[in-house]
């Protein structure tokens, strides 16, 4: 049996029939061609897979497509706006925060939930909010560098040295 | 593509009593999937039916009145976290619900499907213990209430007939007493507790209720342990012999058996001295 579902990905209207056991990665990638969130390993663990689930950061693997249903998702396709980089992209490149770049979507994804929610994050925050984002490259340092400068650039207080 | 089952989202907790008793043990509740939904994918579970009850506003009730706590079973592990009431309230337990994998998880998992699961490691149940939480479930002949203490009936097993679905979980106030959990884990946000623990110590009467979990088939309570403040550390050392006498680890993937043993005393007595001689000499 297949389910009707109506979403938003990235603010934009959108219609799928889905079995229920497809995953909403399986529905981004393989239905949508929105390639940009990755499959590391299905199963919660290494974070390339986050999107934002109605603003909030949730890895892909774990939730059906079917749960889609009515809510709005946003993807690493959405951060970019009218082929101009979002400033935690820029962020990243400037920062030198992406080797590889598998974990760069999730992580960004990530990002980007933290800075909704605490808009000029610690350092602490900011090491809680990608510590289910897991990167092979960098150390990680770049890429804490790299939120800190989006949220000082957004404007945000940094409260911490 | 996960494995091979029907999903249905229900309207009613009727309907959902009733799909699950019709499923005959294949039914699953899906709350947050992050434990579900893995165990799918490993082959573990192979449910043929999903019923997904997020969509009952009743489930997402979180009410932090001064009699009593109640918490939804869809209420999301950041929703209690982030909530300073909650956390004022039941300081111990937002803690060990902040050590539960990651912030993605977290925005899905909910404590129902933590004790549901019926993990000797789940790391709400200790504190959950200690606090005398009360679980309400309903089946298709309607609802009961399972004191906490008699839900865990074994390593992923629980005290839920196959067509009851948890509604809520409540606690009593907290007033008065301290609360302290603490874990020992290899990798935070990637592995289960080696070991966690968690305590309450009540002032008025000089009692302290310990839970452990991870050390026995299921979470364990100890009964109520009398604490003799003007000799502390005997007080600790009987405490300590107690809780060992009530678990029985094993060797697994995690740990050792004497790791879990040399583990347990430690974690065990800083309870203990947090909560009976806070900002004393550790
Ligand atoms: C990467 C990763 C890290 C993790 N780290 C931790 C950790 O540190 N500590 C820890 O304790 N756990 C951890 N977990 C396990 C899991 O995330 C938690 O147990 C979580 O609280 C489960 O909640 P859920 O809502 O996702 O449950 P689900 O996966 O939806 O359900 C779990 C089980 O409970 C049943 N169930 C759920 N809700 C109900 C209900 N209302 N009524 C009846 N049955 C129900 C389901 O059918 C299923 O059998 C981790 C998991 C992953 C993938
Ligand atoms: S692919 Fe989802 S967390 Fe790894
Ligand atoms: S840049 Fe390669 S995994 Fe992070």
């Amino acid at each position: 049996m297949t389910h009707d579902i109506v979403f938003t990905v990235n603010g934009n209207p959108e219609r799928a029939s889905v079995p229920a056991t497809m995953t909403l990665l399986d529905l981004l990638r393989d239905r949508l061609a929105l390639t940009g969130t990755k499959e590391g390993c299905g199963i919660g663990e290494c974070g390339a897979c986050t999107v934002l689930l109605n603003g909030k950061p949730i890895t892909a693997c774990l939730m059906l497509a079917v749960e889609a249903d009515g809510q709005a998702i946003e993807t690493i396709e959405g951060e970019a706006v009218g082929g101009e980089l979002s400033v935690l992209q820029q962020s990243f490149i400037d920062a030198g925060a992406t080797q590889c770049g598998f974990c760069t979507p999730g992580m960004i994804m990530s990002a980007h939930g933290l800075l909704l929610r605490s808009p000029s994050p610690s350092h602490d925050e900011i090491v809680e909010a990608i510590a289910g984002n897991l990167c092979r490259c960098t150390g990680y340092e770049a890429i804490i560098a790299a939120i800190r400068l989006a949220a000082d650039r957004l404007g945000g207080e940094p409260h911490d040295a | 593509m996960l494995g091979n089952f029907e999903y249905t989202r229900i309207r009613s907790i009727d309907e959902g009593c009733r799909a699950l008793a019709d499923a005959k043990e294949a039914g699953a509740v899906l709350a947050g999937g992050t434990d579900l939904l893995v165990e799918i994918r490993n082959g573990l579970k192979s449910p043929k039916l999903l019923v997904d009850c997020k969509a009952l506003d009743d489930l997402h009730v979180l009410d932090t009145s001064p009699e009593k706590t109640t918490i939804g079973a869809s209420v999301t592990l950041n929703r209690l976290i982030e909530n300073r009431t909650f956390r004022g309230h039941y300081p111990a337990l937002a803690d060990a619900l902040e050590s539960i994998g990651t912030y993605q998880l977290r925005n899905r998992a909910t404590v129902s499907g933590n004790i549901c699961n019926g993990s000797p490691a789940a790391d709400s149940a200790p504190v959950l213990l200690v606090l005398d939480a009360t679980v309400h479930v309903h089946g298709v002949g309607g609802p009961r209430v399972i004191p906490i203490a008699d839900f865990f009936a074994g390593v992923k097993r629980t005290a839920l007939n196959p067509d009851e679905i948890v509604t809520s979980i409540t606690l009593p106030v907290n007033a008065g007493r301290r609360t302290s959990f603490l874990k020992q884990q290899r990798i935070k946000g990637h592995d289960l507790a080696v070991v966690n623990a968690a305590g309450a110590y009540d002032p008025e009467t000089r009692e302290v209720r310990l839970a452990i979990g991870s050390c026995a088939p299921t979470p364990v309570l100890l009964d109520p342990i009398p604490m003799d403040v003007s000799d502390l550390a005997a007080s600790i050392n009987h405490a300590v012999s107690l809780v060992q006498r009530s678990v029985s680890p094993i060797s697994d993937v995690r740990a050792s058996a004497g790791y879990r043993n040399a583990v347990l005393p430690v974690l065990v007595t800083r309870i203990l001295r947090e909560l009976l001689d806070p900002g004393g000499e550790a």
